[in-house]
This record gives C-alpha cells, sequence and structure tokens, in this order.
C-alpha cells in the first residue's frame, strides 16, 4: 500500500508542476488564446483515460484466463479510475466548448463516444455492485469489462467515418515544442496518479472480498462449572 | 455444426409454440411509434426526418423484453443445467440463441417498419430492398451482445433494469449506423454514402458475432 | 491576432479547478475507506 500511495503523492507532484507551467510559464495559444491553456488538463486527461481503460482490460482478460483473484481486485480499481477520468475529460471538454464553439455541448462524435463510454464503464460499475456471488462477480465484471472496452475502438473509429468539429489528436508532431514540457508533465503525472489510484483500490478491494469470505467466529461455549 | 442446429432448432421451436409473444413484442414496438408520434406533434415534416430513429429506438425497446424472456423460461424450470450436462459447447447455445433471438427481432422490425412507412408518411427514395439488409444487419448488431448480457444477468432480480443499462451504450455505434443508413434509403443518398454505414454495421456484427460467443461460455459456466 | 479567443481566464480556472477537486476527493474517498477496512 506504501508503495502505491508513494506513486499518488508523485503523481501530484508531477501534475502540480505540468499545470504550473501550463498556467503560468508558456505563452498563450495562437488561437484560443488563454483558453488554450485547458489542452494541458484535457490532453492529459483523455490519454490516461484510455490508457487506464486498456489495463482494465488487459486485467479483465487475466481474469477470465488465469482466475487469480488479485486480477478482479485490479481490474476493479482500474475500471473505477478509467471512469473518474472519464467524467473529467467529460467536463474538461464542455467548459472548453464554450468559449470556442460557443455551445457547452453539441453532437460531435468525440464528445459522444467519450460519453458513451462513461456510460458503458458506469454500467460494469453497477453490474459488480449486483452480484453477491464472488466467482460469478468477477467472471461477470472482466466479460463486461472487456466486452465495453473492445467498444471504445469501434466508437473511436466512428470519429474517421463522420465530419467533426474537434481538433485533430494532438501528437507531438503537431504540438509547438514550448508546450511539450507541461504536456508531457502532466500527462506522466496522471499516469503515476491514476496507477497508484487503481492499485490503492485493488488492495481496497481486496481486503473487501477477504472480509467477506471470513466466516463469522462461532461465540464461545459457556463453562458448566461458572453458570 | 449439428449443434448448432439443435440448439437453433429449440430455441425456435420454443419460440413458435409461443409465438404469441412474437405479436406482443410487435404491438409493443408499434405502440412506442404511436407514442413517439404523438409526441412530437403533427409537424409531418420533423416526423418524416426522424422516422429512422424512432423505427430503431421502438426495435431497441422491444429487443430488452424478448431477451430478458429469452432466458426466463432456462432459468426458471431450472433447464439451464440441464442444458449445460449435454455434451453441447456453450458456442453451440450462444450462437443458437443469438440467432433465434436475432429472428424474431427480424420480424418485430419488419412489422415496425411497415407501420413506421404508413404512420410517419415516408416512401423510400432508393431501392426499398436496402432496407431490409439495414434490418438484418441492425438487428444481428444488437441480439448478440444481447444476448451474451441476457445470459449474464438471467440469474439476477434486477435483470431487466441492469441489461438496457449495459447494452444500450454498447450498441450505440449500431443504432447510429442503422439510422443513418435508413435515412439516406429513405430520404435519398445523393452522395453514395450508403455503403459506408453499411460496411460500419457489417464490421460491427462481426466483431460482436465472434467475441461473444468466444466469452458466452465463461458467462454460463 | 485575427479569430483569437480573448480572455477565458474563468473558464481555465473552472477546468482546473473542478478536476483538481475531483482528484483530490477521490483520493481523500481512497483514504477514508481505507481506514475502515
Amino acid at each position: 500500500m506504501r508503495k502505491d500511495w508513494a506513486l499518488v503523492a508523485t503523481g501530484f507532484v508531477l501534475l502540480a508542476i505540468g499545470h504550473g507551467l501550463g498556467l503560468f510559464f508558456v505563452p498563450p495559444e495562437a488561437m484560443m488564446g488563454e483558453t488554450g491553456r485547458i489542452f494541458y488538463v484535457h490532453v492529459p486527461t483523455a490519454w490516461n483515460c484510455l490508457v487506464m481503460f486498456l489495463i482494465a482490460f488487459v486485467c479483465a482478460v487475466m481474469v477470465l484466463w488465469s482466475g487469480h483473484p488479485k486480477w478482479d481486485a485490479r481490474t476493479t480499481g482500474y475500471v473505477e479510475v478509467g471512469t473518474l477520468y472519464n467524467v473529467m475529460l467529460l467536463f474538461q471538454g464542455s467548459i472548453w466548448a464554450r468559449p470556442t464553439w460557443g455551445v457547452y455541448w453539441t453532437w460531435d462524435p468525440r464528445l459522444t463516444t467519450a460519453a458513451v463510454m462513461a456510460v458503458t464503464f458506469a454500467g460494469v460499475m453497477v453490474l459488480r455492485k449486483l452480484i453477491e456471488d464472488p466467482e460469478r462477480r468477477a467472471t461477470a465484471h472482466a466479460v463486461a469489462t472487456v466486452v465495453a472496452f473492445v467498444n471504445v475502438p469501434v466508437v473511436y473509429m466512428s470519429v474517421k467515418w463522420w465530419r467533426t468539429l474537434h481538433q485533430d489528436m494532438s501528437s507531438p508532431s503537431t504540438v509547438d515544442s514550448v508546450m511539450h514540457w507541461p504536456l508531457r508533465t502532466a500527462a506522466i503525472g496522471m499516469l503515476l496518479l491514476g496507477v497508484g489510484f487503481a492499485m490503492v483500490r485493488a488492495e481496497l478491494e481486496r481486503r473487501r472480498i477477504a472480509i467477506e469470505d471470513e466466516a463469522p467466529e462461532l461465540p464461545p461455549v459457556p463453562n458448566p462449572l461458572e453458570v | 455444426m449439428n449443434q448448432l442446429r439443435w440448439m437453433l432448432y429449440k430455441d425456435l421451436l420454443i419460440e413458435w409454440r409461443g409465438r404469441a409473444r412474437v405479436a406482443a413484442l410487435s404491438t409493443f414496438a408499434v405502440t412506442l411509434l404511436l407514442l413517439f408520434s404523438f409526441a412530437v406533434g403533427p409537424d409531418t415534416d420533423a416526423l418524416r426526418t426522424h422516422a429512422p430513429a424512432y423505427l430503431w429506438l421502438s426495435v431497441l425497446t422491444a429487443s430488452t423484453l424478448l431477451l430478458t424472456h429469452g432466458f426466463k423460461l432456462e432459468v426458471e424450470s431450472g433447464a439451464m443445467e440441464g442444458l449445460l450436462l449435454l455434451p453441447v459447447s456453450p458456442r453451440a447455445i450462444f450462437y443458437g440463441k443469438a440467432i433465434a433471438n436475432m429472428v424474431l427481432l427480424l420480424a418485430v422490425g419488419v412489422v415496425a417498419l411497415l407501420v413506421t412507412l404508413v404512420l410517419f408518411d415516408v416512401t423510400p427514395r432508393e431501392n426499398p430492398i436496402w432496407l431490409l439488409l439495414i434490418l438484418v444487419l441492425g438487428t444481428a448488431g444488437v441480439s448478440a451482445p444481447g444476448t451474451l448480457y441476457a445470459g449474464l444477468t438471467a440469474r439476477l432480480h434486477a435483470a431487466q433494469m441492469v441489461l438496457p443499462v449495459l447494452l444500450f451504450p454498447l450498441v450505440v455505434p449500431c443504432m447510429v449506423a442503422a439510422v443513418r443508413a435508413t435515412s439516406l434509403v429513405l430520404g435519398g443518398d445523393a452522395m453514395g454514402q450508403l455503403d459506408s454505414w453499411l460496411w460500419v454495421l457489417g464490421c460491427f456484427d462481426a466483431i460482436y458475432w465472434s467475441l461473444c460467443g468466444v466469452l458466452f461460455g465463461k458467462v454460463i459456466g | 491576432m485575427d479569430g483569437m479567443v480573448v480572455g477565458g481566464w474563468e473558464y481555465v480556472w473552472a477546468a482546473y479547478g473542478l478536476s483538481w477537486m475531483a482528484l483530490v476527493g477521490y483520493t481523500a474517498s481512497l483514504w477514508l475507506r481505507g481506514k475502515d477496512t
């Protein structure tokens, strides 16, 4: 656990540095002015959201493949963190949309797929809450995670089919070199933060399941000589 | 392959014996279409433009009832355990169920389509045969993940609540493609976009029919 | 500059602020849940 909380702490520090650079040391963006700074919180969130769900997918496959309970705990952790980042990216994107496009929401493939993703994984979390038997729960949760994740590229591919208002995916080649540093620092920060969170959550889940499984202690047998 | 045929035969036979259920589902879908029509009001242009959306929403909603019902019989009478004891591979069980579900959903879809054409006053500008293909691809896209999730949630008390929560976000790309494609056939496809949407549906179906078959074994084990 | 969006610091603060609140809030919830088990 100590290791995982250390990851969280490191993540926060890097994120603070990245955001600090992005907010105060980098010049405003050419077209978007000061609002362009949302880039340094939004893009790392979006990237890491996908990374968290990818890791959740791998863990889910391991649940189905090996059945070792640690994979079930990890899947739970990464799904939860991924959903957290997903919700964050939706409201960041929406806030950013207001000054740049004039509306908080629009029927845009990228926004829509992010919303669909959030609802899908929220459904996976709901499913977990509803199944009591730990083995069936682990399997059902893993199956739902696998299917949900496979859906992510399917929905994302639709970006290629539809015209979109959203900017093209940022990659180092499209980003001015000055912006590299805050972006990379923030992205790595959120990655460490996400992994740290997920592992802490996984440990909590593991403990919770262990407690569930423990049979209650029998009451002590009364001594007939003392009664 | 033989196993699949027997599974399919079993499921279709069950449904044929209870074919009143298909009639009930079709009535449900038609009722939804009527509701949409009332909710939108007498604006004939709006109704015509959005008719494909109402059609597919009705089909999707009807599918929830169809899918949860499909496993209810097996779970209630303990037939699930009986099925698993037979030397039948889970994959055959899945594909049998999924195809049966698709056939039934297709039947409901055809009824809903006919009612849509009349109720919303639309005549297809492109060849109406495309509509049938879209119905086949669209219902296939709903039945594969739907059957998997129905199996997964069958034993839960809250099955009917959880199935839509799981299924609907998943079939969004399929729904959008189906609605777009239908809309192009009904409204005219000046720029030749119909093929792209059919490809999207085809790919979606290919991915989910293979993936869900593989996963089903884990679900009912 | 033509076409540049003027101002907008309030949006920037809103986006960053809400994000940090979410992250700190989640950290707190994990910490508290950890104390229970």
